[in-house]
């Protein structure tokens, strides 16, 4: 990047493009074309970014997860020194954005919560990844792959391009397939730690083990379950957040009710 | 004060064929503002009836005043006379931290089930956080109201508790119980987050050991494990007693109709047709324009392909009404002889409805 960047800042584009790259981890959704992202506001190196949840009540592990990613994914712009979050209309949104933008870990924000943040983010990854790999498969046995070429296929096996290429065959072939499934796939595989682990294959059961061949056909079933899941929860979400921006609806704060 | 009235002159069909409805999962409930005790009880109605509104047609939808609390002659016209439901099964939420003499209790429910004994399913509930005195009111529920099943909340709160485990020590004496009193089929709620209870008490992992711990019960999932739909299939496909409740899946067929169809394709595929179950979760939703959107819904043509399985009169049989029946020994045949003239068939006017059933008795 230019010193003549770095001086002036960053632009709402590029804000915009980098918290694309943040997702809702339920559904394995960005946060911008979920049309979470109410404002992007910048001054000088200072940039402020207002986001509202379909729901006052979703689980404040995940939006945690999503203020924190968003602050880290907009800071890391060269013009940016610092993001501030601010989650609206949330249960908990005075607990998230202070800690957030203070900096605090998640149990020091909510003293009360049972388990971390980590765990409930590895298992939501774990998920979103055999979701990914379910497109990915399909666009490769599409592309005309087998089965056992594609149970055995090694990420060695790969040339990311567009198209991405897969070389099966002792790597004597090379099979064009659309890259945007592959590299989705390998963004999540690299982030549950499947990229670094000890088994060459691309492709894992949900345990992360190698697929065997036989059970190809069952996994993949299982991954398919992992992608309507997560639709099936958007479908839930989606409702709520028009029910909650419905006109008469009933106000949201519960003490004028109390007798 | 009603909607409208839409008689039901026959029982549902599908493709000209009568199906039975038993809608297997309504609540008679009191969120009215003195039974309020704390805030997340007026949170929990709000979530609710966010909820409500989602998910139903705009023309159809309650107010909010009449959402809070309903009597036992509202609720039976919206199931036998608005909705052509021939029987319902009653599952309670105390919550009692939330409200004062609880939210939909099994002696509130016994209000509208007592009146017409035979057309509904009362099933009680336990919590394994109130010990001996907890076992002394299961028993009591039993003799009482001679209870089929129980429905268990794990994300209900008591004192500084959040919820509980179906597969800790306590819940396991509470299932053993079960089994002793013939309590065969247990329907935990894991469903949905509602506000204010912990989403995590919801998870659904908790039902795989106690299921083949107790293989003599029944564990009917309500909502499908919801958002933990995933877990809940792969659990269900290992474990043979284990049943899924539509609730909350159902009304999906609203809006989503694709997203139902996806759903059912996925349970259709690891449960099979006869381990499901209809329900409104009656007063979330209305069972009359419900069923119908329900049983009007067809699989798109690139699902069946995918699932290889489809939405026939003969599953939707099962699914709307025999599934249940199986579970709670309902003799359907024997039931519609009875009802073309009981005190529901006389105060709706729901003499025609069974008139097959007539002619099958002759």
């Amino acid at each position: 990047m230019s010193t003549h960047t770095d001086r002036l800042g960053t632009s709402e584009r590029a804000v915009r493009r980098r918290l694309d790259r943040v997702t809702d981890p339920e559904l394995d959704e960005s946060i911008v074309a979920l049309d979470y992202v109410d404002e992007v506001a910048i001054e000088g190196r200072q940039v402020r970014v207002a986001f509202t949840l379909p729901t006052a009540w979703c689980s404040p592990a995940f939006a945690w997860m999503m203020a924190t990613d968003a602050r880290e994914a907009v800071e890391a712009l060269p013009g940016v020194d610092r993001a501030r979050i601010r989650l609206r209309e949330h249960l908990h949104e005075a607990e998230i954005n202070e800690g957030v933008n203070e900096g605090l870990a998640f149990a020091e924000a909510f003293p009360d919560a049972d388990g971390g943040v980590a765990e409930v983010r590895a298992t939501l990854d774990a998920k979103a990844r055999l979701a990914r790999q379910y497109d990915a498969v399909e666009a490769l046995l599409e592309a005309g792959l087998d089965p056992r070429q594609v149970a055995t296929l090694e990420f060695t096996d790969l040339w990311i391009d567009d198209p991405a290429v897969a070389f099966v065959r002792g790597r004597s072939v090379g099979v064009s397939v659309a890259a945007d499934p592959i590299e989705s796939y390998l963004e999540k595989a690299r982030e549950t730690g499947l990229v670094a682990d000890d088994h060459p294959e691309l492709f894992r059961t949900p345990e992360g083990d190698p697929i065997p061949v036989d059970r190809f056909e069952l996994i993949q079933h299982r991954c398919r379950l992992a992608t309507v899941n997560m639709g099936g929860q958007g479908s839930v979400c989606d409702a709520l957040n028009e029910a909650r921006r419905a006109e008469n609806r009933p106000p949201l704060s519960p003490e004028e009710h109390i007798p | 004060m009603y909607h409208e009235y839409t008689y039901h002159d026959a029982m549902y069909e599908h493709d000209g064929e009568e199906i039975f409805v038993i809608d297997s999962h309504v609540h008679l409930w009191d969120a009215s503002k003195e039974n309020v005790k704390h805030e997340g009880g007026e949170q929990f109605i709000q979530c609710f009836y966010d909820y409500h509104t989602g998910f139903t047609p705009e023309d159809r939808q309650w107010s909010m005043d009449e959402y809070r609390q309903y009597d036992p002659d509202r609720m039976a016209e919206d199931l036998f006379s608005n909705a052509a439901v021939d029987m319902g099964i009653f599952q309670p939420t105390y919550l009692n931290e939330f409200y004062h003499e609880g939210f939909n209790t099994v002696d509130d429910n016994a209000r509208l089930a007592d009146r017409y004994p035979e057309r509904f399913v009362l099933n009680g509930r336990f919590d394994p956080r109130e010990g001996e005195a907890g076992k002394r009111e299961l028993r009591r529920q039993k003799e009482e109201h001679d209870i089929q099943g129980v429905k268990l909340y794990t994300a209900e709160w008591l004192g500084d508790s959040k919820g509980w485990r179906l597969d800790s020590e306590e819940a396991f004496e509470f299932l053993e119980l079960c089994a002793e009193l013939g309590v065969e089929n247990i329907h935990p709620h894991k469903g949905p987050t509602i506000r204010p209870l912990n989403r995590d008490a919801f998870d659904v992992a908790d039902v795989d050991d106690a299921a083949s711990s107790f293989p003599e019960l029944n564990f009917v999932v309500e909502h499908v494990g919801l958002p933990r739909l995933d877990d809940f299939c792969w659990i269900a496909a290992q474990e043979p007693n284990v049943y899924g409740g539509l609730a909350v899946a159902a009304p999906l067929a609203v809006h989503r109709p694709r997203k139902f169809g996806e759903i059912m394709g996925e349970l259709l595929f690891w449960l099979g047709e006869d381990r499901l179950l209809f329900g409104s979760d009656y007063a979330l939703w209305n069972p009359d324009w419900l069923i119908e959107t329900v049983m009007d819904a067809e699989l798109t043509d690139e699902q069946r392909d995918e699932y290889g399985v489809e939405l026939t009169t003969d599953v939707w049989r099962k699914i709307m009404g025999e599934n249940a029946a199986e579970l709670y020994d309902i003799d359907i045949e024997a039931k519609k002889r009875a009802f073309a003239s009981d005190d529901v068939a006389e105060r709706f006017g729901l003499r025609d409805h069974y008139a097959g059933a007539d002619v099958a008795a002759d």
